[in-house]
């Protein structure tokens, strides 16, 4: 049952992606409606997973050879990932159907990348062997930089496109060189044994691995230093963004965190670097934020900000918090940016200083924009209030001080920008008037998924026990204790960290409203920030050496064969000798 | 000194080797390099025969063997063929000035 199911979840996106790509784009309505019913099916077929969720593998391929065991694990990480993708990528293509209205040349293309990401995604989160999350790793990379430069025109988009294929591979290499020396060490992929042996390994080999796994969730989840993909990525169409830099593929580097802690929080140094790479992150993005004035591009910033919380959580060992706040970002953070598409769609800007005093116009999005924006801030009610302070309690009690109190400053930058944002686009006073005039208050489908995701931001917290209980049954090697959602609650609310938190919110909050006091400081930092402080500057010197490196070795292409020969020759003696020492 | 039949056919495998990479270092003329890529090619076939006969399975070697002269004389007729053409459009076969390769 649950086997069939888990290759239903993969498999029917794919098909329909197939099958959308076959239809061509001459019929739109049909596209729409083909990609709706698939991606549709799939969220179900994902829900109907969860209460499956077992530790034992449901699929087991043999492919044989290098190749070893294609193996689905429906455990509580791997279904939880797996309902997200398919789930908060429904509701983008339901979005999509309003968005995507007046681009009907391309819109085979988009469907069927976004659904083919659907099931790569799953497949992600499911597989049991880590070669075969190397290839649904890779198939998810591919998919986010052609949907990044769907308008392949915009010389933007395609220079956005290529940056983040380049970043994500330098996670892909990571998580390539770790599946071959799990396979040199074991003689095969399978995840789950290795959580259960890692004690065996050689330290050097284990150490290895540890950081690989470090480099590739950076570079997927965008964590300092290899954040700057992420703001680029924002070419793309708002609902793809929405799907898969913000609910979904950006995650995959915290899930690979959260999956393989076990096995690498002996390392030495590594629980350490883990948090410091999210708490650099959370913070410099969270600055980054305050000052950009891009609506997409705040909230990109915003992602890798609370993308840093949840690495922080995994690295301090608070598992469950850091899935926890995966649940709710996923959420609130879909819905900010499918408003942002509504916002975008019906003013025709991007550009925070064109909008303001949209509120009276547009009274619906600014309802869920704010749902949203209370979610991400962490304010009570909404889901981030739970999982911000559970991840903060997790980090006070596994990681040292000074670490807590950036976060707790991470906090309170969280609470300024997303003011700033609410405030710069809907507040009556902002903005100066001449912006343009709103043409809808979201489409009827847009409305659908918007209300959808804002019930799911007020409400998702409520699962927090069962979510827990998942995870602590099917997952031995974490050794995660179940509680149920109200003595969740209950120990937030009696904390008196919450409180700290709390005051720390309403500190960022009077920050936007003493903002005049600081407009001199604040006019100095602003050009850095949105330069990116200095890491843009960084990627033009790497990308440059490079290039001078590669004209250097130009002058030993002669071009002469005698030359060639001589080289082959001599490469060929070297293998020789080689071959002959190890003898 | 009595040698195995392996013995001699493999010193004159190591023979062919290293006429045919001289003559590959030092040639300027394609004809010449041509000529030299064959003996290299001559100089696995007789390592073909060599070793199917060490190892007991001289038939599969012989047959091998007969494959490499086939492929091996379409590779003698395409390089000639491109020599010619070459020849008629650039007006020389001297290698070094042909080097359009350069990065």
């Amino acid at each position: 049952m649950v086997g069939v199911l888990s290759l239903l979840v993969i498999g029917l996106p794919w098909l329909g992606a197939a099958v959308i790509w076959l239809a061509g784009d001459r019929r739109p309505r049909l596209l729409h409606g083909l990609a709706v019913g698939f991606s549709v099916l799939t969220g179900l077929a994902a829900l109907a997973m969860l209460p499956f969720a077992s530790s034992s593998a449901s699929v087991r391929i043999p492919f044989g050879g290098v190749l070893g065991d294609f193996s689905l694990v429906p455990d509580g990480l791997g279904v939880f990932i797996a309902a997200i993708a398919a789930v908060v990528g429904s509701l983008a293509v339901i979005f999509a159907t309003d968005y995507m209205r007046g681009h009907n040349e391309q819109l085979s293309r988009f469907y069927a990348l976004i659904l083919f990401f659907i099931g790569a995604m799953v497949g992600l989160g499911l597989s049991g062997s880590l070669l075969f999350t190397f290839f649904f790793w890779e198939i998810t990379a591919f998919c986010s930089y052609a949907l990044i430069s769907f308008h392949n025109d915009d010389p933007r988009a395609v220079a956005g496109g290529v940056k983040a294929l380049i970043m994500t591979q330098l996670g892909g290499i990571g998580l390539l060189a770790g599946s071959l020396l799990l396979y040199s060490y074991q003689g095969n992929y399978q995840i789950n044994q290795f959580l259960a042996n890692a004690g065996t390994f050689p330290a050097g080999v284990l150490g290895l691995m540890a950081f690989g796994c470090l480099v590739a969730a950076a570079a997927k989840s965008a964590q300092v230093p290899f954040h700057s993909w992420l703001p680029d990525a924002m070419e793309a169409p708002t609902p793809v963004t929405a799907l898969i830099h913000a609910a979904t593929m950006v995650n995959a580097g915290v899930y690979l965190l959260a999956r393989f802690y076990p096995a690498f929080q002996g390392v030495p140094g590594w629980r350490l670097a883990v948090m410091i790479v999210g708490a650099a992150s959370a913070l410099l993005a969270g600055l980054m934020a305050v000052a950009a004035d891009d609506i997409k591009r705040v909230l990109a910033y915003s992602t890798i900000s609370q993308l840093g919380f949840m690495v922080y959580a995994v690295g301090s060992g608070a598992i469950f918090a850091s899935q926890f706040h995966l649940l709710s970002h996923a959420i609130f953070k879909a819905l900010l940016f499918l408003s942002a598409g509504a916002l975008i769609t019906s003013l025709g800007t991007r550009d925070l200083r064109q909008m303001g005093g949209l509120g009276k116009k547009m009274p619906f999005v600014q309802a869920v924009f704010v749902i949203g924006a209370l979610g991400l801030v962490g304010l009570p009610i909404a889901n981030g209030f739970f999982s911000k302070d559970l991840i903060l309690e997790g980090g006070l009690a596994g990681g040292p001080a000074w670490l807590y109190i950036l976060m707790l400053f991470s906090v309170g930058v969280t609470a300024l920008y997303s003011l700033r944002l609410v405030r710069m686009i809907f507040a009556p006073q902002a903005g100066n008037g001449r912006g343009p005039e709103p043409t809808h208050d979201g489409l009827p489908a847009m409305r659908v998924s918007l209300a959808i995701l804002a019930v799911g931001t007020l409400t998702s917290w409520l699962v927090g026990g069962p979510f827990g209980r998942m995870l602590a049954t099917t997952l031995p090697a974490q050794h995660l204790q179940a509680e149920s959602t109200w003595a969740l609650v209950g120990q937030i609310l009696v904390n008196p960290f919450t409180w700290v938190t709390l005051a720390v919110i309403a500190l960022g909050f009077s920050l936007w409203a003493a903002r005049k006091y600081f407009a001199r400081p604040a006019a100095v930092l602003k050009p850095l920030a949105e330069s990116g402080l200095g890491f843009e500057w960084l990627n033009r010197q790497i990308v440059s050496l490079t290039q001078r490196a590669a004209t250097f070795l130009q002058r030993f292409q002669t071009g002469q064969l005698n030359w060639n020969v001589a080289g082959i020759l001599g490469g060929l003696i070297l293998i020789l000798i080689l071959l002959a020492g190890v003898r | 000194m009595n040698l195995s039949p392996f013995t001699i056919g493999l010193i004159g495998v190591v023979g062919l080797l290293g006429v045919g990479f001289y003559g590959l270092l030092v040639s300027r003329n394609l004809i010449k390099i041509v000529v030299c890529l064959q003996i290299l090619a001559k100089a696995a076939l007789l390592a073909l025969v060599a070793a199917g006969q060490a190892a007991g399975q001289i038939d599969l070697g012989q047959s091998l063997a007969l494959t490499v002269i086939v492929a091996d004389t379409i590779v003698a007729v395409m390089g000639i063929a491109l020599g010619v053409q070459i020849r008629r459009r650039t007006g020389t076969l001297d290698v070094r000035k042909l080097s359009s390769l350069r990065g």
